[in-house]
Parts: C-alpha cells; structure tokens; sequence
C-alpha cells in the first residue's frame, strides 16, 4: 500500500531518519537531499539522531523562530554543522560505522562540488562553502582551505561537542548566530544580503538542506491538495441552501450532461430505472449513469453557446454553483492530476499492486472451494471402485486439487462528494492499486464513483467488469454531495445489468464513506406532514441504512470503508452494522479492502 | 546430544524441579529403537527463559501447546527443542489452505490388493507417542482442524470412519505454531484454541539475541556482534511500522548471513543474499539496503568479523 503522501525518494529519506531515531511515529520537520534530489543518506541519519539524542521539536522550534528571514537557509547549513558534529560524537560509541559514513559524506562533498559549474559556485554562499569545505576536508584529512580569521573561528564553534544537551545545543546555536551575524532570535533581521529567491544558488542550498514547512491545515480546497483530509477538515453544510426548483429542470439535465457526459443508457431505459429506484424518500431524485470515458474534454463540454447561457443560469446551491465549463475543465485537470500523480509514484504504485495482488490471491485461495482430481490415494470415489478390479486403474480416488473457481464479484462504490476533495489523487491511485490487484487475481471488479448535484445522483463508473485496462479510475473527480442511500441502489442496479458471475455467485460491494449522507434535494413530506424533509442527519442515515438493507436481501454483501471523524462512527454502525473496517488515512484505503474482503469471505465460508 | 540441551537448560538457570520433570518423563516414556532417528538433535537453542518455563511446565501437565506470535520468534526452533528436551520422535505436519481431514489423519489407497488406509502424520503421532509440531495451524481450514477436537482434549482418541478407533498415547502431544500476520491465515475458532494452552512468543531479547550469535559464533568480535544484533532489531522496528514486509525480518537469514561471512564472501554480498534480496521489491529492497548501512560497513572480511 502507499503508506504516506511521500514521493519514492521523500519516503526513503524519512525511513533513514526513523532509522536512526529508533522510531515511526513522528512526521520530521527536516529532510536532506543531495542536488540531484537523491536522499543524503548521511544527513538524514543525523536528523534522525538528533531526534534520538536531543529534542528535536526544541530544536525545530528554534530553526523555525528564523525561518522567515532572508539568510534562513544560510544559518539552517551552518547550524546544521554543529549539530552534525554533536550528535556524531554521541552516536559514535554505540555505532562505530558512523565514521565511515561521515568520511564517505565528505568525499561526496569534494565530488559533488567538483561537478558544479562555475556559475553554481559563484551563486553559492562563500561562507556556508568554506565552512562545509573546512569541515570535510577535517573529516577527510584533506588540506585545510584558507580561512579568513572569523571564518577559523566559526569553524570552531560549529564544533558542537557530544556532551551537549538540548538546551546546552539551543544555547550554542543561539549564542554563534549572535556573535557571528548579529542575530538574535526572535528579532527582526537587519542585516539584508538578500539571496534572490528562485536563485540556483537558492534552489541548491534548498536540496541540499530541505527545510520542510510546517502543513497547516488545509481547509476546502477547490483543486485539492492531493495530501488528504484531516479529521473533519472538509464539511459540508446546509448553509443559504437554495430550494431547486423543477422548472430548471431542463437546464439541470443539459448542467449534468455537459459536466460528467452523456448518460450511458437511452431516456427510456433511464425512465424505467428511476420509477424503479426514485421513489418514496428519493421521490424528487434523478439519476445519471455515465462512463469515465466519455466525460467532456475542457474544449469540447457542450459548445461555447451551451457554456454562456448554463454559466448565467447555473446557481442552485453552495457546492454545485459552478458553471459547467469551468466544472468541466476542472474535471479535465484533476485527471491529468490524477495520472501525474499515478507517474510519480509509479513504482510505489506498482509495488503496491503486486503485494496487494499477493495478499488477494492467499486470501482468495483460502476461501476458494478447490476442485478434486483423481489420484492414487485420497478419498475413494465409490463410483468410480470398479475401475480398480476391471481396468486396474488406481486412479479412483479424489484429492483437492489446484484448480479453484472464483465464483465472486466485486464492486468498489467510491464516495466522489466535495468532502473528498483534499484526497483526489490519492482515492485515485489507491482504487487504481485495487482494481489492478483484483483484475490480477482474476476477480471481476467494477469502480464508481458517485455524487449528487442539482438534484442528480451521477453514478460515473470508472471501470466495468469487461474493461481490462483500470485507467479509466484516474477519471475521479471530487464535487457536490453525496447521497448514500440512492447511490448503493443504483450500484446494485448496475452490478446486475452487468453482472459478471453466475446468478448463484457471490456479489460484494464496498463502499468508500464518511458515514455521513448529506444532500440538496429534499426528501417528499411524511404522510400526515405537510413538511419536507432535509436529506441530512438521522433521516438521511436511516435511508442509506435501509438501502443497505435492501441490497442484502438481495444477496449482496455490503459492507464499507470508513474514513471520517468520530462523530460519525454512530452512523457507522446505525448504517453498516459490523461490516465495516475504518482507515484512518486515504493511504490505508487498499489495506480496508484487503481486511474487509478477508472478513466477508470468512463469514461466507462460515 | 541429549544431555546437551538438558545441560543449556541448566545454564539458562530453568528452574530444577521442571528439569527434573522432564527426566522423569524422558525415563517413563522411552522412544521405540525405530523412532530414535524422529528425535531431533536441534542446531540451534532458543534462548528465552520465561519461555521455557512457560512450555515446560505445560508439556509436563500434558498440555498441547499453541505458540503464537510473529515472524522471526523463534516457534518453530523452540518447537524442535522442545521435542529434543523431552526427547520424543517428531512429526511435522505443515498446515497450508487445502490441508483437510484425510492429509492429516490418512488417506485410503490401494496396495494392489486391496483398498487399505495409509495412515497420515497425526495418526502417527498419536500411536507412537510423538511429539506433533501443527505448523501454521491457522493456515488450514477451521473444518479440517475439527476432525482434531477429539486427539486433543480428555478423549484422547481418533476415531477413523470404516477403521478402528484408536488411543492416542499418553506421552503424545503436540504442538501448534500460528502467526497471525501473514495474509490468509485466519482466527482458530474457539473449540480448536480451548484444547491447547497458548504462549504468547515475544521477539527474542537483546541479551538472548547476543547470546545466540555468541554461542553459534563463538570467535565472533564483540562489537561487531553488537552491530549485527542492533540491525535486527531496527529491521523489526522497520517491518512493525510496515515501512517494510517482514520478509527481511528473518533471524535464520541474519545467522546464515554471518555463516557466509565465515566462509569468505564479505558482508555486503552476505547480507544480500540472506537478507536484503528476500524482498522482491526493488523500492524495499533500498530501505532494507539502508538500515544495514547504516550499521555494517558492506566490505567487512572474515578477518574483521571473527578473531583469530
């Protein structure tokens, strides 16, 4: 599984930091990478050991109470230095291949410098230059360079013994930043040798020492942030709800059509699946089918005319008020999103698939009845004992044999609503991984993702059962709300209409949640009200529990990944019973399917 | 060879009254002459005193034990010992997904006469009064594991459809090992789980970790024994956190890794083989490649490793 929002190399640095900290749970404020963005093994080890020896959120504050002066990255490289030379000296007892590191880090100074250009050197900082040179070249018993005599001076005190604490390495620091630029903490800088920013000189000293900043957290974001929710970061409410009126009815449908492509099937088949499904508390829903494949490009949703009069008219409620054309091109770049994503992760992606493939597969095998064949000894096939005295044929006995029959399906039903808008690209590659993974194990498996929007229910399915390729998921597009119940039924509609087991085989449906329907299109009055009522709350949960209900009772096993705050656990459980698996991050999502399915194939069996 | 484990026992400072349990058992039930080749004659010693304890006095009561626990804990080295401590001929059935009744107890085939029973390994065990190690127990099926209820609680008895039942012997006793990480395992039901007492296996200790390497290379230099001992355990703080499988958490690759060591190859190539090239993942193969570098320089010889 993706573990984190970390790029292959990002993950590797905060792996060889964890490693030498001797811990995980600690997301680190600082990451070293040489110029060519490979992870610098060396500094990143004592990153780590800072956090083993000394206080690293102290000390973090501390660089952080700097960093926005214009000579950050100059203190962080020459602080760092200190610190190197501190946490060295108290890790090199207990860990004696720390010198042979710290002198292969120094040969790699003296190579890497040699590599750059002359106009990289000249944007260099000469002082940070000299200091590290001094440094590695006393490492490396190289000569010494020619120090001016402040130069001579800073280089000894960089020279943080190990027998410093935290507030003893804090006070160093604190005491080298004023006695050698003047520079009190807290204070603003005044000396201003600006280092232009953007400048390669910039750029350099930012890989070379990679200062991460500290996330904020993010709140609704339009384009997401592809780094995924925070607990209950991404709400949506009922606020200045505007009542969707049915005159707009036509503009509606030509919003839909021009935002998420044509319906897959005819008017009439459509009008025969909602008097099915849009009835009762979805009474005033309607529904849309459409394929990934078919979304309208940026260019091509509709023409300009069509644009001009639906971005005039295109007002209904605080989540869906956006003209088509825009929608439509934000569609467009979350999918390029979505696959730039997918290609910088590839080989995590890729490693993902084959483990979870793996996994799957055992999983599968478990549970799957193996088919007998005939062997020489095993359970005697009474039918068959005649052959022994008649034909001395030995064969007439029965063992298990390799073959197994996956008579099983599986659809992955992914909530698409606004509240998965900081996780785009992550849902993406994690649905991608498991629709891979299954379509390895040569499990039919069907991806959507569903949302609803001026009244509409949009079912857009990502990948059929018939699709070989899963690039069609990279499709996935966060917007509008989400209204549970309606959704699970027309997934099970559509697991029907194309069904890809036999009638008796096992039908499985997961379903990605936050546990919390919530949309615009009013549920009719109760009899005896003259009231409509909001699809939010107790009501919403109580129809989303009752869908799945029905849909067991047709047999197909129901069961949800939940990714939400606590406060709608009690949904959870009102809606799903025990079949759920909670995640706590998006990355977790293919690690809930892979729990989730083992549950269900338990209880099958059982 | 016997008395060789008997003899660590002492030294691990196992209580007398259990060692003495065990020799009186050992003198009331001798193994058959065409068993004593069954008995093992284990490598390797597990090193964990609680541990022992704990499984002796459970043999001793007649218990069956279930030792549960992760990968790299040592279930199946202590599983072999414990059947070379009280010196009792082994079958090892080792339990995958299609294991049903008749793998386990026996099949029917045909001898060119007739249609006879061919016994299966527990079937064996019991009538021999062995010791049966069930490897991955929760591998198998719950319903191929029930036709074991009856061999494992007070009946003591299996009872083969069309064939005599038989008495399981009073020495027998086995021994299930269950990891409950790996993927398609499955929980043993609670009839399976109450006929046997279960022991928790816990990562071997810095302490027992040095003494292993130690006795199994006893020239080994101290520090560079330390070294080899601090990667395991930031290998199995790696895996905990699931940075990485556990495949690479493998204590056999680890000790077979400073064997090659000994025969010559340096302990980049050693480690390697035995280590870092047991994940097929090229990606995790760079985190594994990285926490041993960062404690094991990959060109150590022979001459660096081990004293002269």
């Amino acid at each position: 599984m993706i573990k984190r929002h970390y790029s292959g190399a990002q993950r590797r640095a905060l792996n060889i930091i964890w490693n030498a900290a001797g811990r995980y749970d600690f997301e680190t404020p600082f990451m070293a990478f040489y110029p060519n963005g490979k992870p610098d093994f060396y500094f990143n080890m004592v990153i780590g050991l800072v956090d083993k020896w000394l206080d690293l959120p102290k000390i973090s504050d501390f660089f952080y109470s700097y960093s926005r002066g214009s000579k950050t990255d100059e203190y962080d490289a020459l602080l760092w230095l200190g610190l190197e030379n501190c946490v060295y000296e108290k890790e090199l007892p207990t860990r004696p291949i720390l010198s042979q590191l710290r002198r292969r880090r120094a040969e790699d100074f003296f190579k890497v410098q040699q590599s750059l250009s002359r106009q990289q050197m000249m944007l260099q900082s000469m002082l940070v230059y000299n200091e590290q040179q001094a440094r590695w070249a006393l490492v490396t018993g190289r000569k010494m360079p020619l120090l001016s005599a402040r130069e001579k001076k800073m280089e000894e005190a960089l020279r943080f013994p190990g027998s410093l604490d935290t507030e003893q390495v804090i006070e160093s620091m604190q005491a080298f930043l004023l006695e050698f630029f003047h520079f009190r903490t807290g204070e603003k800088e005044t000396n201003v040798r600006q280092l232009r920013k953007g400048s390669l000189a910039d750029k350099v000293l930012r890989k070379v020492l990679h200062h991460e900043t500290r996330q904020l957290d993010v709140l609704l974001v339009r384009t997401g942030t592809g780094h995924g929710d925070r607990e209950g970061s991404v709400r949506l409410l009922h606020n200045q709800r505007e009542l969707h009126n049915s005159a707009d009815a036509a503009e509606d449908l030509a919003y839909i059509r021009a935002c998420f492509g044509p319906c897959i099937y005819n008017e009439a088949d459509m009008r025969v699946l909602e008097n099915d499904l849009c009835k009762e508390d979805d009474a005033y829903c309607r529904l849309w089918i459409t394929k990934a494949g078919d979304m309208p490009s940026a260019a091509s949703s509709g023409g300009a005319q069509q644009h001009r009069t639906l971005s005039q008219q295109a007002r209904v409620n605080s989540s869906d008020n956006r003209s088509a054309k825009d929608v439509a091109k934000d569609i467009a770049r979350q999918r390029e999103k979505n696959i730039e994503y997918y290609r910088r992760n590839g080989m995590l992606i890729a490693g993902s698939v084959r483990r979870l493939s793996a996994q799957l597969d055992t999983i599968f095998a478990s549970y799957a009845q193996p088919l007998p064949v005939k062997a020489r000894a095993g359970r005697l096939n009474s039918e068959k004992a005649y052959r022994l005295a008649v034909m001395d044929d030995p064969y007439v006995f029965e063992r298990p044999g390799d073959e197994v029959e996956h008579d099983l399906s599986v659809d992955i039903l992914l909530d698409a609503s606004a509240s998965r808008l900081n996780s785009q690209e992550v849902i993406a590659s994690q649905a991608y991984v498991i629709a891979k993974s299954l379509e390895k194990c040569h499990v039919p498996v069907q991806v959507s993702a569903f949302r609803s929007l001026r009244g509409y229910t949009v079912l857009q399915l990502l990948k059929q059962y018939k699709d070989v390729r899963c690039e069609g998921i990279f499709g996935y597009y966060a917007a509008g709300w989400n209204r549970d119940g309606l959704a699970l039924k027309t997934a099970a509609a559509q697991m029907y209409q194309n069904s890809a087991v036999t009638s008796s085989g096992k039908k499985i449906l997961l379903i990605l949640t936050d546990a919390s329907p919530n949309d615009s299109t009013r549920m009719p009055a109760k009899e005896g009200s003259f009231f409509e009522r909001e699809y939010e709350g107790e009501e919403a949960v109580r129809n989303t529990a009752e869908a799945v209900k029905s849909m067991r009772s047709l047999g197909i096993r129901t069961a949800a990944i939940y990714l939400g705050p606590n406060t709608n656990l009690e949904n959870l459980h009102l809606i799903y019973g025990k079949e759920y698996v909670r995640i706590q991050k998006i990355e977790q999502l293919a690690n809930g399917v892979s729990e989730l399915l083992q549950m269900i194939l338990r209880e099958i069996r059982n | 060879m016997d008395d060789a484990i008997l003899t660590f026992l002492s030294e691990e400072g196992i209580d007398s009254q259990l060692i003495e349990g065990v020799k009186a058992f050992r003198k009331k039930h001798n193994a058959d002459e065409e068993l004593q080749t069954r008995i093992p004659s284990p490598e390797l010693f597990y090193y964990g005193k609680d541990v022992w304890k704990k499984a002796l006095a459970a043999l001793l009561a007649g218990e069956n034990l279930l030792l549960a626990g992760p990968k790299a804990t040592g279930k199946n080295v202590l599983a072999e010992n414990l059947c070379a401590v009280f010196a009792r001929p082994l079958w090892n059935v080792s339990f995958h997904i299609n294991a049903d009744a008749a793998y386990l107890i026996g099949t029917d085939t045909f001898n060119g006469e007739k249609v006879v029973f061919r016994p299966g390994p527990v079937y064996l065990c019991a009538v021999n009064g062995g010791f049966g190690v069930l490897d991955e127990i929760n591998m198998a099926k719950n319903e191929a594991l029930a036709v074991l209820h009856s061999t494992l609680d007070f009946r003591h008895v299996i009872d083969v459809p069309g064939y005599d039942k038989i008495v399981v012997r009073p020495e027998t006793r086995f021994i299930g090992t269950m990891n409950y990480g790996y993927a398609g395992t499955r929980e043993l039901n609670e009839a399976l789980t109450s006929r046997f007492a279960v022991l928790d296996m816990p990562l071997i200790s810095d302490e027992d970790l040095t003494k292993l390497l130690k006795r199994r290379f006893p020239s080994m230099r101290d520090q560079i024994c330390g070294q080899f001992v601090r990667l395991f355990y930031e290998l199995a703080n790696k895996a905990q956190n699931s940075e990485i499988s556990d495949r690479a958490l493998d204590l056999r690759g680890l000790l077979d890794a400073i064997g090659l060591i000994d025969k010559g190859l340096t302990s980049g190539d050693a480690l390697d083989m035995c280590i870092t090239n047991k994940t097929f993942d090229a990606y995790e193969r760079s985190l594994i490649h990285d926490v041993i570098s960062a404690r094991v320089p990959d060109s150590l010889t022979k001459g660096d490793v081990f004293a002269q």
